[in-house]
């Protein structure tokens, strides 16, 4: 491993300071650590310290050596290898450190190695732990985000059909990431869940649309599955004593709450997906149940009477 | 880790620290290591392998010059490795998410507000506000979270959720986390004599009883997987096309799958939970075995049209 490292080192700093495209074979007859490989040994070397160098962030691009494109080289990137300094105050940069620590996703950080670049953690005295876990889907939702911030397509299947959108924005809410984006010619925006996406790929080129102004993603995903829908009416229900406060807290400031002296509510709640809104109800067994509309008690009803 | 794991997470690190200490000569060696993770030894190994790097010719004015002394750590002639390397797109989102979910909390702070409109300006300027995240905190939180750092016996009052049973509970907590989108307090139940897991928003009032216990420096747990017991029933269900998305959703055993419809086996603690389940498919799911679930699912069913026969006789 020690080799390797000094070989990557080598390879790095003599492309940063040449900034011109080199070919391979001047890099294996320069460059410290190749000298003495066969030919298949070196391109198999060569191809995965690039690999390795690109996975870190590093652009390094093949560009051609002379004008007639005879002869191709390798470049770094210089407009974008480097960090925009952020400028970040110690304070902040605490802060920063204490958040890595305490969000994950499947059980695991990868923001430590985002940190790092930083500057690394500015305090290793450990505060205190939210303990958020943001899911396990952190690769598709690293592609998302990545076409999202180089404003590429995105393609991906998503419950037996292809999509190509133009990615804007992501929400994590209610535990799942919803991907906010714009499919087709006109403007339809669309909310498709991550966990239900599958293949997704960022198309070539980079920079293929532009995010429209002052878009808000939170305000397209529904914050109970029940106002997910195009039309809404408002639903009246009845909460028994023992299950007030759990209802009360679920619907929080959205629900008009009329307390009874018994410690029963009736709520006063605007609900757009009935089959949603009925089975969140059905949640209370019979501890709750739908005054009015008719059609959206009509419908738990013959639910319950179905079998 | 593979070894080539291994080498990326070495050059990461290198190629992270590099320009903050020639950013930051003289600084001390324990900072140094603070910052970037490494012990003392593993920091003298990187730096000697910095030592004998360098430009073509490799000679004495070719390599870098990387040395401690006096505990003060200095790297020259590296000019090339003097700029922090850029985030890559996850990297990006990772760090933006952890801030957010933070921001979205009681811990939130200025300080943290002030480093992600710094990032969201300097790292995506033309997506700052794409990546929003919602965790919104239930009542009592706040309040485990205090007692699990303090070390203060709570008392809660508990309604389960499956079971609908309430019991008030002394309970030493231990850590508190969301994951799925529930928030949850683990700990040990005195009531139970064990360890549980608690839904928070389940959680009607936590007052201290006025005991203390000696925090657990266990690793806090932050993920919740439902691991079926011997009292656990089960029950196995034939789902159509409209009710599929019970087997991405519930942790399930896939029995056979057609073109049609799948046929799948789920296990809980208690048979409430699936009869709910049942009843709220309707015809988009039929229960193929399971006694004990199909008795939970009569009474729920009875229990509940019950209640809704009363308007219609009162009429």
């Amino acid at each position: 491993m020690q080799r390797v490292i000094e070989r990557i080192l080598n390879l790095l700093a003599f492309l940063l300071t040449v900034q011109r495209p080199v070919g391979a074979d001047e890099i294996r007859n320069t460059v410290a650590g190749y000298d003495r490989e066969s030919d298949v040994a070196f391109h198999r070397t060569f191809e995965r310290d690039k690999a390795l160098l690109r996975s870190l962030g590093i652009p390094i691009e093949r560009e051609a050596t002379d004008a007639f494109e005879v002869e191709f080289g390798y470049v770094v990137d210089d407009e974008e290898y480097a960090l925009a300094d952020p400028g970040l105050t110690d304070e902040e940069s605490v802060a920063l450190s204490l958040a890595v620590q305490a969000v994950g996703f499947g059980g695991r950080s990868f923001a430590e190695g985002a940190l790092m670049k930083l500057g690394g953690a500015a305090s290793s005295a450990g505060g205190t732990q939210l303990g958020a876990d943001l899911g396990e889907r952190a690769d598709d939702v690293a592609a998302a985000f990545e076409a999202i911030s180089e404003r590429r397509i995105l393609r991906f299947g998503y419950r037996g059909t292809r999509r190509r959108v133009r990615p804007y924005g992501l929400v994590h809410r209610r535990g799942h990431w919803y991907l906010v984006a714009e499919e087709g010619d006109g403007d339809v925006i669309k909310v498709f869940r991550l966990d239900r996406a599958s293949s997704l790929e960022g198309e070539d080129p980079k920079n293929a649309f532009v995010h429209p102004e002052g878009f808000a993603p939170a305000d397209w995903v529904a914050k109970e599955p029940w106002e997910a829908g195009e039309e809404s009416t408002i639903a009246t229900v009845a909460f028994d004593r023992e299950v007030a406060w759990i209802a009360e807290r679920e619907m929080g400031q959205r629900a008009a709450i009329t307390p009874a002296p018994d410690g029963s509510i009736v709520a006063e709640i605007e609900v757009a997906s009935p089959s949603a809104f009925v089975g969140w109800i059905l949640g209370f067994e019979d501890r709750a149940e739908i005054l009015s509309p008719e059609s959206i008690r009509d419908r738990l009803v013959s639910l319950v009477e179905a079998r | 880790m593979t070894n080539s794991a291994k080498t990326e997470g070495r050059i990461h690190r290198l190629l992270a620290m590099l320009p903050w200490v020639i950013a930051n000569p003289g600084a001390h060696v324990d900072e140094v290591c603070r910052r970037f993770g490494y012990t003392r030894p593993g920091l003298v190994k990187d730096l000697n392998t910095v030592f004998v790097c360098g430009l073509p010719g490799y000679g004495p004015g070719d390599l870098m010059d990387a040395s401690i002394d006096d505990d003060e750590v200095t790297v020259e002639m590296a000019d090339y490795f003097s700029r922090p390397l850029r985030l890559t797109a996850r990297e990006t989102l990772g760090i933006l998410a952890s801030a957010k979910a933070v921001q979205s909390s009681d811990l939130a702070s200025s300080s943290l507000d002030g480093a992600v409109a710094k990032l969201e300006r300097t790292l995506v300027p033309d997506a700052g506000d794409a990546v929003v995240i919602d965790l919104p905190e239930p009542p009592m939180v706040g309040r485990m979270r205090a007692s699990a750092e303090a070390g203060t016996v709570m008392r809660i009052d508990h309604t389960a959720i499956a079971s609908g049973v309430r019991k008030v509970r002394d309970v030493e907590p231990w850590s508190v986390f969301t994951t799925l989108g529930n928030w949850y307090v683990s700990g040990y139940c005195r009531e139970a004599g064990a360890e549980r897991v608690f839904r928070i928003d389940r959680i009607r009032t936590a007052e201290p009883t006025g005991e203390r216990f000696t925090p657990a420096d266990a690793t806090a747990r932050t993920s919740i997987r439902y691991t079926p017991g011997d009292d656990d029933v089960s029950a196995t269900i034939r789902l159509d096309g409209t009710a599929r998305w019970v087997a991405e959703y519930y942790p399930v055993e896939v029995v056979s799958e057609g073109a049609e419809n799948m046929t799948i086996r789920m296990s809980a603690s208690d048979a409430t939970v699936i009869a709910r389940l049942l009843i709220r498919l309707g015809k988009g799911g039929t229960l193929v075995e399971g006694d004990e679930v199909a008795a939970a699912t009569e009474r729920v069913r009875g229990r509940i049209l019950e209640r809704y026969s009363r308007r219609a006789r009162s009429d």
